[in-house]
């Protein structure tokens, strides 16, 4: 036992002093870290959008203005709200995780739109920055006296008027001449004393109404007095502010046209407002708790998560008994060992020093997402504070843990058996191939699992023991049935043990061995003799 | 302790139809240095593993130390194996203090007797450096002290001058000497006869992994006929009839022959008795056989044979 304690402790040392090592003990809560702190840029760093308005119909502009300035109103009260809770003496009752559990799907916010309303109603329509010095004012009993000041977010988009070289009521194909240099960025506009540069352009035609009745190709809309509306921008990829406008433009349309064929229009919104609400239910979950939640979702989904880590842990790992085996053996360092400790003590120590360097990085892995997820849960980043609580409640980090080490031992008995066999990298490659394919198999079906947790693919490939940790991982939120859980958590077991007898054996023999990798008649006959 | 460190009794090792050892039988006392020789192939790093229980034999009995399996007593047991090689990324001192700790010695112990060491054989400077950055002879003698650590009673060295320069062969020699001195018992493999010649006390030779000899070095010399080796133009086969020379046989250089001499045989009557005859010797050359030449003589053909398979 003494000697198994030394070599794990020595492959542990040598594999943990690794660059290696480091690099990926670190690289996956920076990875983590990195991606919530690039949402949040994402979301903060986007400039505010310039754009032109022509309507030369004179029907739409006021509506598009009225939806883009509503948009505005609310980013200024999800961040009056932020910046109440963020600086509230206490933590606002909405926002804790039993509300998040029982929010129903869809209405993540539930809570925070609760709060919304309610500002709303103290700050009424106006958003010019006195009525929000008076809302502040009301908050400030609840709020911590070392508060920042509020900083008005930025308006998403702001409309700019044409440069004065432009004639408003001329052709719009003049117009959207006479706006090409803006809009490819060669030239800029003035406003307020800065230079901006302008994001799009809406040119909407006088008789726009008849393209209602008559629509027209966009090719046709080119050509002169065809109507249509005209949406110009060189960014493709953000269409938010495209999308806005068209929607709000189809809404007054129709508004129009209701009041043109002599319809009720207030009969009409009502209608429009009907809804037959279709609810989630999960017949898994408690009598009278059925309703899926967010949370739910978002447990369905967790698993994605751990069978990545699953599948990274265990391969970096095993990866890493393979080198050193082979390094033992390339080096004949295995001789010196072997007239020290019997081949078994050997492959003992080093199974057990691997697994201390796995069961390190994936605490380290879980502790940093632990800690990033605790420290982002604020109402800025909900989704951490769900994912947070999902892990906490669900028990998978212990089914997880579970899995790992099965999973490490049963997949650390094949490549020892690999490195045990081969006598250099180059032999063990070629060997590695066929199993890197056959590892390949719970990358490729991790994202359809959860889609069909119960159906025959999931179920047959649990019944492998080689996928059974992936698998069953990915099923884990599923609720599989008893017979899969425990059936192949045995078979798993059994598969475990028969895997490290018959790696002892061939690691024994193989590990001594030089020369070219034996054939697969020869392995058999080693495991024939004692 | 018992006296015989290790005794092979009647040692066979099969790999299928190929006899890599056969029949093998010796038995070594203890505090003495026995070289173990015999050229490539012979069968001599099998023997090796075998006494280290690496490998099972075949048939036959080794005990070492009284005992029936090496894993009873590997720690009174230091192992040097043919092929060399340290872990890369350990430094020096820490590669010598692994190899004793498994061998039972404690921690502090360990780290010590690896600086004592590495400061005796004059890689001071070297003790922390990691083994990739050494030199092979170096790394070598890293690895012979890794051997030899745990201060062993019995220090089994396959090789141990194969790679090396001829200083560090020195001293490699006096490293073995050391461990003699120290009273232990030493076994090394070589095909290199002249260190044997001047280090061991006995010699076992195997061949075709059969024993071929098993002898000090003193009774392996006289194991061939002492020569002298003659040129001249006329004719000498009268030689034969003198007591000392038993026959004369063309040397493998044309025009030369060889004397072989007789037990009793004095070189020096050769020469008097082509003297008395008026008989001019253009090539008088007389030296004690070597240990090389009793390998070459008795395992000469069997090497060649080998080299050739």
């Amino acid at each position: 036992m003494r000697a198994v304690f030394l070599i794990a402790m020595r492959e542990f040392a040598e594999n943990a002093k690794t660059k290696g090592f480091w690099i990926g003990l670190f690289l996956f809560p920076v990875m983590i870290y990195g991606s919530i702190i690039a949402q949040k840029m994402m979301n903060e760093s986007t400039p505010t959008r310039h754009f032109v308005l022509v309507d030369q119909s004179g029907g739409y502009a006021d509506v598009v203005r009225a939806t883009l300035e509503e948009r505005y109103s609310k980013k200024v009260l999800g961040a009056l709200l932020e910046y109440r809770m963020e600086n509230a003496k206490e933590p606002m009752p909405e926002m804790n995780a039993e509300s998040l559990e029982s929010a129903p799907q869809g209405s993540m916010m539930g809570g925070m739109e609760k709060a919304l309303d309610s500002l709303k109603l103290d700050l009424g329509d106006s958003m010019d920055p006195a009525s929000i010095d008076q809302v502040i004012a009301m908050m400030a009993p609840d709020l911590r006296e070392d508060r920042p000041e509020f900083v008005m977010p930025r308006p998403d988009f702001r409309e700019v008027p044409l440069p004065e070289s432009i004639d408003r009521n001329g052709e719009l194909v003049s117009i959207a001449e006479g706006l090409r240099d803006y809009l490819r960025g060669d030239q800029t506009l003035m406003v307020d004393g800065a230079p901006v540069e302008l994001f799009a352009a809406i040119l909407i035609p006088e008789n726009i109404d008849l393209a209602a009745k008559q629509p027209v190709g966009m090719a046709a809309m080119l050509e002169g007095d065809k109507p249509g509306i005209q949406y110009w921008g060189t960014n493709l990829a953000d269409t938010d502010l495209k999308e806005r406008v068209s929607r709000a433009i189809q809404e007054e349309l129709h508004r129009k046209q209701y009041v043109e064929r002599n319809l009720n229009s207030a009969e009409i919104a009502a209608v429009l407002d009907m809804e037959l609400p279709v609810g989630s239910f999960n017949p898994n979950k408690e009598v009278g708790k059925e309703v899926v939640s967010d949370a739910d979702k978002i447990r369905e989904y967790a698993p994605i998560g751990f069978v990545y880590l699953l599948w990274i842990g265990i391969f970096t790992i095993s990866q890493m008994l393979l080198n050193n085996t082979i390094e033992e053996k390339s080096n004949r360092i295995i001789e010196v060992l072997l007239s020290s400790v019997t081949p078994g003590e050997l492959m003992m120590g080093k199974l057990l020093g691997i697994a201390g360097v796995g069961i390190t990085m994936i605490g380290v892995w879980m502790g940093s997402l632990v800690a990033i997820l605790k420290l982002n849960s604020g109402p800025e980043s909900k989704l951490a504070g769900l994912l947070w609580d999902v892990l906490q409640n669900s028990g998978m980090i212990p089914v997880f843990i579970m899995y790992f080490i099965l999973g490490y031992l049963l997949y650390s008995a094949l490549f020892l058996s690999i490195g045990s066999v081969c006598n250099t990298l180059k032999e063990a490659q070629n060997l590695m191939g066929p199993v890197m394919l056959i590892m390949m198999v719970p990358m490729v079906t991790m994202m359809f699992i959860p889609k069909d947790p119960n159906g025959t693919l999931a179920r047959v490939l649990s019944w492998i023991p080689l996928y059974t940790p992936f698998t069953m991982m990915n099923r884990a939120a599923a609720h599989p049935p008893m017979i899969d859980q425990v059936g192949t958590l045995i078979l798993l077991l059994v598969s475990v043990v028969v895997a490290m007898w018959l790696a002892g054996r061939i690691f024994r023999i193989g590990i001594l061995r030089t020369g070219q990798p034996p054939k697969f008649r020869e392995l058999l006959s080693w495991l024939k003799t004692s | 302790m018992s006296d015989t460190v290790l005794s092979f009794e009647n040692v066979s090792k099969t790999y299928g139809d190929f006899r890599a050892v056969d029949d093998v039988s010796f038995s070594i006392p203890a505090g003495s240095v026995y070289g173990f020789l015999g050229p490539n192939g012979a069968g001599k790093t099998t023997s090796i593993r075998m006494i280290l229980e690496i490998i099972k034999p075949t048939s036959g009995k080794i005990s070492i130390f009284g005992q029936p399996s090496a894993l009873a007593v590997r720690d009174r047991i230091g192992y040097l194996p043919e092929e060399k090689g340290l872990y890369k990324k350990m430094r020096a001192w820490s590669i010598i203090a692994y190899f004793a700790t498994l061998k039972g010695l404690d921690r502090k112990a360990a780290k010590k007797r690896a600086y004592e060491l590495l400061e005796r054989y004059g890689l001071k400077d070297f003790a922390d450096a990691r083994t990739e950055a050494l030199s092979k002879g170096m790394g070598q003698k890293v690895q012979v002290l890794a051997s030899i650590a745990h201060d062993p009673e019995f220090v089994i060295l396959d090789e141990p001058f194969s790679g090396l320069d001829p200083v560090n062969q020195e001293v490699m020699e006096d490293v073995i000497r050391d461990i003699r001195d120290r009273g232990r018992t030493v076994l090394f493999s070589t095909h290199v006869m002249s260190h044997a010649e001047r280090i061991c006390d006995r010699i076992v030779l195997i061949a075709g992994g059969k024993k071929v000899l098993d002898d000090t070095v003193e009774g392996a010399r006289r194991m061939i006929p002492r020569r002298v080796r003659l040129q001249s133009d006329s004719d000498l086969s009268f030689l034969t009839e003198l007591g000392a020379v038993e026959s004369l046989v063309p040397a493998d250089v044309p025009g030369q022959f060889d004397a072989l001499l007789g037990t009793d045989g004095e070189p020096l009557a050769v020469v008097e008795a082509c003297l008395a005859r008026g008989i001019h010797l253009s090539r008088f050359d007389y030296s004690p056989p070597d240990l090389h030449d009793v390998f070459v003589e008795l395992v000469g053909d069997k090497a060649k044979e080998a080299s050739y398979r």
